[in-house]
């Protein structure tokens, strides 16, 4: 890397190199760590994003690493007062320009604005003459460097969608927890308020006359790299975070697509590019936005912040005009000035390798329209490595930034002024179909990847010492219940190749790899669903185990599958501690409980599908399957029979391992879902039925003259019981997450213009 | 001399799969203007919408949006309207500006903003080195902007062969310059990316063409369809003027405009979003008669 110029000023050090006296708290802190702490607070700074994975897109795929120095940039609070004034300017000015350019066009028609920045720039949306209602900027985002005369200047104007917010936040929780002394001692402020004040501000911006407004965050999904930062932002606000897919205009107004039907969206908070949230109008080829959802604007039935168009200020042409425009419009000197391309940003302090290097920083600042007022972040995103790249996250080294309390609280500012009264908020309880569907899988995925362990585990123990025939029996027992429920090759059933079997299906092409990709897939997909230390909870041991199964040794398989029983065992756990009982958690266990009972009627199907005479071997293997060999040892002694077998691994409805427990938590849960009272009936009423039918088959195996023989006519019963759960399965995906059919644009494309002439 | 036409244009979608959901939004309903005016203007869709709203887009059209809640395998739209047409002659060409200086206006901006969105290039109407330098042999120094842009409509008019089916909407300027042949829309697109390609404005117009040609004349090519062609900008003093490359007409009496804008994708006739519906056949008909 080339050396920055002579000139550029030190945020640390003055001109004879001095530290300059606002560093000497945060250095003072640094110092008393001892040699080498700061490094080693840089490594759990760059662990901690990767546990609560901020550096990943997605989880298991090539990671797109977020880093944070653990040097802040320090911004005195007369300096950042100067700043949050010329901001707070600039913002009103850079509204004032949008809504003329999406308005009455005074400032084209009078040469203000030359043409070829608004008519020429693809960010300028052609959305129709009544125009939208709403302020049209309400977060906006400033690059600023300080030259070398040491004033701050504008490098860039965010207004499309101001990216990098979350990541500040983000950067501040980390560092809290990794620097807490330095934090203390230095005097920060903090972000919270802002975040609190952001929420409440979203109240005046719903359309007139909506007490409580319905407020849902636009992503593009998990597959798109400003996932993470929509997520946590949907968090911070407390607002729905939805795809366009979740969404539908009905009758000119905004609704999500929940178990519950159709709930009134009243703001969307836009964080993807204005050209793709309506297909109608816009670009056709969007598949992430809604039709007619710009008509449900224009009808005033929903607001979009920040406006379809506000990337059009970012034209590079602007900011040259800005002094002018400020003057015309505002009737003042424009308070901060734009940097000159060949100005160089200064140099902030930097961990490498262990020491502090001076390299070039770029502070981004975030404002808000709270509806009267613009509201600065005291804090924002500094970048190491300029690159004028567009859009957060950005490669490179980011920096927290610590804007200093006043020490002299006699200035009359912000901070004399009363913190607004918080109103009361509640989420949004509504699940969209979408999360629930996800959730569903991912309870049957873990429950699945669960069952596999437990079989792997008990063909492992017989595969080290399969002498004996009864053994040699189990393992292929073993096998082809395994094979049955596709988790190893049908060829593997021999039980020479199980291990063999049993280790390629742990890699990435199996079916215990596939598995994995499935389960973090889908966690990342529900991750706004879950508390942080859930998600690095699930994540890690999840990670954990892929890990361990990787090992080629038969130990390392062990291991391996040990580690996943551990992972499944810490999700339920997990779920059923943290996730408030509502929609989201019922899907969840509505998977795993659909996932478990089909597997204790496959494996039971399987194990009384032998001779009867060996059927105690049979019934041994279900006990082990089941969890349950202890409680039958304490109700039964060591006395084996069919029936009491049956009874505790299919009809007791009090072993939570036992079909008859999931039976009964399914139909408890289907009746809680509350949909229209036909179908509930009839899914409740489906699981209601196969409890009933459990009851009857252990019932007759007890009566029998013969309980083995009766036994043994078990396995088509429970086959067809089997077909019966994976009926049920579908019958609620139809039922709660609606399979639609594609979307496609007509009359832009061939077909439309074949007759024209 | 002034007109008076019936319009009717319907509009039939056959879908192969049932169609859940549908947003349709229509640039159907002809534009008021100085010289044309309309009559009793209806739209009828049937199925019946669950929801029509209407609104003027950016260019000023008309604009009626279509919402469709109800499964349904065909989708049709109607327009009847009754338009009175006119539009001046043009001014003497020899008096209009010289191009140059159209040029200069245009890219100042100020008054003439409206006109200077036109001069710039279009998703469809790209700013194409082939169409520029096409169109430069009409445009010698100093030459008046309107014996110019005539000079242009005569030689696309003379230089491409009208054959429908050879091109497709999909089909770019480029590919239209090589082949020399293509139908209105191709020698609209043409034309207009020619002369932005030098800074000068143009538009693109659809409407439609009478069905039979005035007594004595050969018939019209593009009539009994949807039609467009060119608006070009002569500056402050004279404003716009109509040219028809397929037909090397100046705008006057026998065509009625719908709507205009910077290509064919600001003001696609029937644009819509349909949820489902499989592969579709669409079917257009057109009839424009004097009254």
């Amino acid at each position: 890397m080339a050396e920055p110029a002579a000139q550029a000023v030190d945020e640390m050090v003055d001109g004879r190199g001095q530290l300059r006296p606002h560093w000497r708290d945060l250095m003072g802190a640094f110092s008393m760590l001892g040699e080498g702490a700061l490094a080693e607070r840089g490594r759990r700074l760059d662990r901690g994003f990767a546990d609560d994975g901020v550096t990943s897109v997605m989880p298991g795929e090539a990671p797109l690493r977020w880093r944070c120095d653990p040097v802040p940039l320090l911004i005195q609070a007369a300096e950042f007062a100067t700043v949050e004034a010329g901001l707070v300017q600039r913002a009103t000015l850079l509204s004032r320009v949008l809504d003329d350019i999406y308005g009455a066009q005074d400032l084209l028609a009078s040469g203000a604005l030359p043409p070829a920045m608004v008519f020429a720039n693809p960010q300028y949306l052609r959305l129709g003459a009544a125009g939208l209602q709403g302020p049209k900027l309400h977060l906006y985002a400033a690059d600023l460097i300080r030259g070398a005369d040491g004033q701050w200047r504008v490098k860039a104007d965010r207004t499309g969608r101001a990216g990098g917010i979350a990541y500040a936040q983000e950067n501040r929780r980390q560092l809290a927890r990794v620097l807490p002394e330095a934090l203390r001692s230095t005097g920060v402020r903090p972000l919270e308020p802002f975040f609190d004040q952001w929420q409440d501000a979203l109240r005046p911006l719903a359309p007139t006359g909506v007490g409580n407004p319905t407020v849902a965050l636009l992503t593009r999904g998990t597959q798109h790299r400003h996932w993470f930062e929509h997520m946590h932002l949907a968090r911070l606000l407390s607002c729905a975070l939805v795809e366009g897919g979740d969404l539908t205009v009905r009758n000119g107004a905004l609704f999500l697509k929940t178990l519950r039907g159709l709930q009134r969206i009243d703001l969307l908070l836009r964080q993807i590019d204005g050209r793709l949230i309506d297909p109608l109008e816009l670009d056709g080829n969007s598949v992430i936005g809604v039709p007619g959802l710009l008509d449900a604007a224009r009808a005033g039935n929903v607001r979009i912040v920040n406006h379809p168009g506000s990337a059009v200020l970012e034209a590079k042409e602007l900011a040259a005009l800005l002094p002018a425009l400020c003057q015309r419009l505002l009737g003042r000197a424009l308070l901060l000035g734009n940097a000159a391309p060949a100005d160089v940003p200064s140099l902030a302090p930097c961990l490498t390798d262990g020491r502090l290097d001076a390299r070039p920083v770029v502070w981004r600042v975030f404002l808000m329209f709270d509806g009267t007022a613009w509201r600065v972040l005291p804090g924002g995103l500094a970048r190491i490595r300029d690159d004028d790249a567009e859009d957060a996250p950005l490669p490179g080294l980011a920096k927290d930034v610590w804007v200093m309390h006043d020490e002299q609280s006699d200035i009359i500012g912000p901070l004399a002024v009363p913190a607004p009264r918080l109103a009361l908020r509640r989420t949004s309880g509504a699940l969209p179909s979408r999360v629930a569907d996800n959730l569903f899988w991912l309870g049957r995925y873990v429950e699945r990847l669960d069952s596999g362990a437990r079989l792997g585990r008990a063909a492992l123990t017989r595969l080290g010492r399969a002498s004996r025939p009864r053994e040699f029996e189990e393992l292929q027992t073993l096998a082809r219940i395994l094979a049955d429920a596709r988790l190893i090759d049908a060829e593997a059933v021999a039980s020479a190749s199980l291990t063999i079997g049993l280790h390629a299906t742990m890699h990435a092409g199996g079916a215990v790899g596939g598995l994995f990709a499935n389960i973090a897939g889908l966690t990342e997909k529900v991750r706004d669903r879950l508390t942080g230390d859930m998600y690095a909870s699930f994540t890690q041991t999840l990670r954990a185990a892929q890990e361990a199964a990787k090992s080629p040794t038969a130990d390392g398989l062990g291991n391996g599958l040990l580690a996943i029983s551990r992972f499944c065992t810490a999700v339920a756990g997990l779920a059923s501690e943290n996730m408030v009982r509502g929609g989201g958690f019922m899907f969840l266990d509505l998977g795993r409980r659909i996932e478990r009972a089909r597997a204790v009627v496959r494996e039971v199907g399987f194990v009384l599908d032998l001779p009867a005479r060996r059927i105690d071997s049979g019934l041994m293997l279900a006990l082990e399957l089941c969890d349950s060999a202890i409680t039958y040892r304490n109700r039964y002694l060591n006395v084996l029979q069919p029936a009491p077998v049956l009874d505790l691994v299919l009809a007791d409805q009090g072993n939570p391992r036992g079909l008859a427990f999931q039976l009964v938590a399914m139909r408890d849960l289907l009746e809680d879902l509350g949909s229209e009272a036909g179908v509930r009936e009839l899914l409740a009423g489906s699981a209601a039925g196969l409890l009933a039918e459990v009851d009857l088959v252990v019932n007759q195996v007890l009566n029998a003259p013969d309980q083995a023989q009766e036994a043994a006519l078990l396995p088509s019963r429970l086959r067809a019981m089997g077909s019966e759960l994976d009926g049920l399965s579908n019958r609620i995906t139809r039922r709660y997450f609606a399979v639609l059919p594609a979307t496609q644009t007509v009359g832009l494309g061939l077909s439309q213009v074949q007759g024209a002439a | 001399m002034t007109m008076r036409y019936r319009i009717r244009h319907e509009t039939l979608y056959a879908y192969a799969d049932r169609v859940d959901l549908a947003a349709h939004m229509l640039h159907l309903s002809p534009r008021m203007l100085p010289g044309q005016q309309v009559f009793d203007a209806s739209i009828t869709a049937e199925p019946r919408p669950s929801r029509m709203s209407w609104g003027l887009d950016h260019f000023g059209n008309q604009v009626c949006w279509l919402f469709l809640d109800h499964p349904h395998e065909r989708f049709s739209v109607t327009v009847q309207a009754e338009v009175a047409v006119g539009f001046a002659p043009p001014p003497v060409a020899e008096l209009t500006l010289p191009w140059e200086q159209v040029v200069a206006i245009a890219a100042a901006g100020g008054a003439a903003f409206q006109a200077s969105e036109f001069s710039y290039a279009s998703p469809m109407a790209p700013a194409d080195a082939g169409a520029g330098a096409y169109a430069a042999a009409s445009l010698p120094a100093g030459r008046p902007i309107l014996q110019a842009v005539l000079d242009l409509c005569g030689r696309i008019n003379r230089e491409f062969a009208f054959r429908p089916g050879v091109t497709t909407v999909n089909t770019s300027v480029a590919d239209v310059l090589a082949g020399r042949a293509g139908v209105c829309q191709d020698f609209t697109h043409l034309m207009i990316a020619g002369l932005r390609a030098h800074g000068l404005p143009a538009r693109y117009v659809s409407g439609y063409l009478r069905t039979k040609p005035p007594p004595g004349q050969a018939p019209r090519r593009g009539a009994d369809q949807s039609h467009a062609w060119v608006g070009c900008w002569l500056g402050p003093e004279h404003g716009w003027v109509d040219l028809d490359p397929t037909n090397n007409l100046v705008v006057g009496d026998e065509h009625v405009v719908l709507a205009w804008g910077r290509d064919y994708g600001d003001i696609s006739p029937v644009r819509g979003v349909i949820l489902g519906g499989g592969a579709h056949t669409v079917t257009v008909g057109v009839d424009l008669a004097p009254t």
